[in-house]
């Protein structure tokens, strides 16, 4: 169970303060396929970054599990956000020099994984989001847009997260990609029981998840 | 892949950029490098001047030099003391006499000229000069004059330093006496050998005594290979002259003690003796070499700091372009300690490979380097010192500065290799320092 509480983030802006998250409050149970929608500036980007971790609120409180992630110190956060979380990004940032194989093995060296394992573990995964075998050893520059995204979505599902937090991950893609990638997901979902959080402005493909919360000038005024 | 071989690989993303910065870094390196050479080539140089040249005090009876002046000679109990000083290596003693052709039958190989004449009569021998002379010194007396030969008693046979006309020892057939010998042997130069038909294991008469000759010696000058050299204590017993000193040479460990020495020979003698150094001219002589010393240190600081902000530079430049990847790495687990060792490891890579091509430059242009700048400075040096006149023993040591070879063993390349990864670390360090400021969150205001 995903569990925010009372969760705002202010930025400074020279003098004036920036609101960007206003009191949210909400939960996702495990294995719910959860997106946020809003206009840009809305704070979808910012929420998601205080629930993978990447910054600090100013207030409240995150829980997953039974931990609250706002709590944990620095080398505490790397450890959670490498094991306990996979992110999706809208344009992919893979590592440019390095194969689809590879990519997926990072995390996972990162958490310590030995060569042989990840090296099965991450072969598993990209036939897993469908790459092919020879597509599998090409670095970034030589896939398509669709073809990086799910190299990106098997590097999120690497290290078997609890949560998956994706930005705008079909925002790059045409939209039969973009259908295809969001299918997987919702797919994983289901298969490796796992919470997944994904920002989109596509109200389509919102409406299909499971759990849609609506965002305007950082508060969260509906959810479904 | 780990860490390092992803480190190493990121530094040929860009291929162009890595080719720039390893020619920029090699040519910083083999600056360092040559500069290296230069230095430690020139510092062998001025050590070995030090500790060659320039590091003898000479000590006269006062008031005399040579056969010039009056007064009492030295003696052996005198010196004694003077052998005990701090920084005394050794001390050369000598006593020496003019053979006239009563002492001995040997005949001089050097004819008397208007000069010896001249001198003869300076020195209160009787003759009486040619027709028509009528010069400076004349007192009248004997027509039939020949120049003295010269004999040097000598604790160090093979020092010509200690005798008038100096020049350098070579021994050209039979052997040196022991230093310590109370034989009645000699030595003698190659002029007055062919002069009176010597040869090894003839004699002479000297002293009314018979002399075997054991060697012959070329000094390189008429006036040394004239002379004869018997040992010390040969010299003392034949001339009636038991202890005496006429002339002694104190060797010094390094020219920079040699004042001093100076000063503490002056005080043990008092007013016995004159006591001179030739410590300033040899400074002279190395001052050039000192200057090259300090312009090399410079250089290769300047060159090994250029190296380090060349590889800083670049580094900064690296991390800010990668500044969103930094961030993805942090959101995917990786550690700010695994992202800067990635850093590191690149810039190291990017250091040592800038490191061969400046140590081929280094090897290439390392002595040609040196050879510019002792030869820049020891002509500006020998043109400015002309008018001031010479030192005469110098004259070589200058000429010989010019002779500087740098080696560029492994201890230069294991030197260069480890300011190599000292660049590369304190380059990369402070750049590392700003990946730790990067927070993952860039990742995501940069969507």
């Amino acid at each position: 169970m995903l569990q925010v509480t009372e969760l705002k983030k202010v930025f400074k802006s020279g003098d004036t303060k920036v609101l960007a998250v206003d009191d949210i409050s909400f939960s996702v149970p495990d294995g719910q396929f959860a997106s946020i929608i809003g206009r840009s500036g809305s704070g979808k980007s910012t929420l998601l970054s205080l629930l993978g971790a990447l910054d600090k609120p100013t207030s409240g409180h995150i829980m997953v599990g039974d931990k609250d992630i706002t709590k944990l110190r620095d080398h505490a956060l790397i450890s959670y956000r490498g094991s306990k979380i996979g992110f999706i990004f809208q344009s992919y940032n893979l590592v440019p020099n390095l194969t689809a194989l590879e990519n997926v093995m990072l995390p996972m060296e990162f958490a310590k994984v030995p060569k042989k394992k990840r090296q099965e573990r991450a072969k598993k995964l990209l036939d897993q989001v469908g790459l092919k075998d020879d597509k599998q050893k090409r670095k970034p520059g030589r896939l398509s847009g669709g073809e990086q995204q799910r190299v990106a979505i098997a590097r999120a599902l690497a290290n078997k997260p609890q949560l998956i937090l994706a930005d705008e991950p079909t925002g790059n893609l045409d939209s039969q990609t973009g259908k295809m990638i969001f299918d997987l997901l919702q797919d994983l979902s289901r298969t490796e029981h796992t919470t997944i959080i994904t920002v989109t402005h596509d109200v389509s493909i919102a409406g299909k998840t499971d759990v849609v919360f609506k965002l305007q000038d950082g508060k969260l005024i509906k959810d479904k | 892949m780990n860490v390092l071989t992803r480190g190493m690989r990121n530094a040929f993303r860009n291929q162009i950029r890595t080719f720039s910065i390893i020619v920029i870094l090699g040519l910083s390196m083999g600056l360092a490098l040559a500069m290296l050479v230069a230095h430690q080539a020139v510092g062998q140089k001025i050590n070995s001047v030090e500790s060659s040249v320039g590091n003898t005090v000479s000590i006269s009876p006062a008031g005399s030099r040579g056969f010039e002046g009056g007064g009492n000679p030295l003696t052996e109990t005198q010196l004694a003391a003077v052998q005990k000083l701090a920084h005394v290596t050794s001390l050369d003693e000598s006593l020496s006499d003019r053979l006239t052709t009563s002492d001995t039958n040997l005949q001089s190989a050097i004819t008397a000229g208007s000069l010896g004449q001249r001198f003869a009569g300076n020195s209160g021998q009787t003759f009486t000069p040619p027709a028509g002379f009528s010069g400076r010194g004349y007192q009248g007396g004997s027509t039939t004059f020949t120049p003295p030969v010269t004999v040097v008693g000598t604790n160090d046979p093979t020092n010509l330093a200690n005798t008038q006309g100096g020049g350098t020892f070579k021994l050209t057939s039979g052997q040196v006496f022991l230093p310590t010998s109370t034989e009645n042997v000699a030595i003698v130069g190659s002029d007055l050998a062919t002069k009176n038909n010597l040869k090894v294991g003839s004699t002479f008469t000297a002293y009314s005594t018979t002399i075997t000759v054991v060697g012959i010696f070329d000094a390189g000058n008429t006036f040394s290979n004239n002379q004869v050299i018997v040992p010390l204590a040969t010299e003392q017993k034949l001339s009636a002259q038991p202890g005496d000193i006429t002339s002694a040479t104190v060797n010094v460990d390094s020219i920079t003690n040699v004042d001093s020495v100076t000063t503490a020979v002056q005080k043990s003698l008092g007013s016995a003796a004159d006591v001179t150094n030739g410590a300033q001219q040899a400074q002279t002589a190395i001052a050039p070499l000192k200057n090259i010393q300090t312009i090399s240190l410079y250089s290769l600081l300047g060159a090994i700091a250029a190296g380090a902000v060349i590889i800083f530079l670049v580094m900064v430049m690296i991390v800010r372009e990668r500044r969103k990847e930094i961030g993805v790495l942090k959101a995917i687990g990786a550690s700010n300690l695994k992202i800067m060792t990635q850093f590191v490891t690149e810039a190291i890579t990017l250091t040592v490979l800038g490191s061969i091509i400046g140590i081929g430059l280094g090897v290439v242009a390392g002595n040609p380097i040196t050879r510019l700048l002792v030869n820049n400075s020891t002509s500006t040096a020998t043109t400015a010192g002309r008018g001031g006149g010479g030192f005469r023993a110098f004259g070589g040591v200058r000429s010989g500065l010019a002779n500087i070879h740098g080696v560029i063993g492994y201890s230069i390349i294991f030197y260069g290799l480890a300011a190599a990864i000292v660049i590369a670390i304190v380059g990369s360090s402070l750049a590392s320092f700003f990946i730790s400021k990067v927070r993952p969150a860039e990742v995501m205001r940069a969507e």
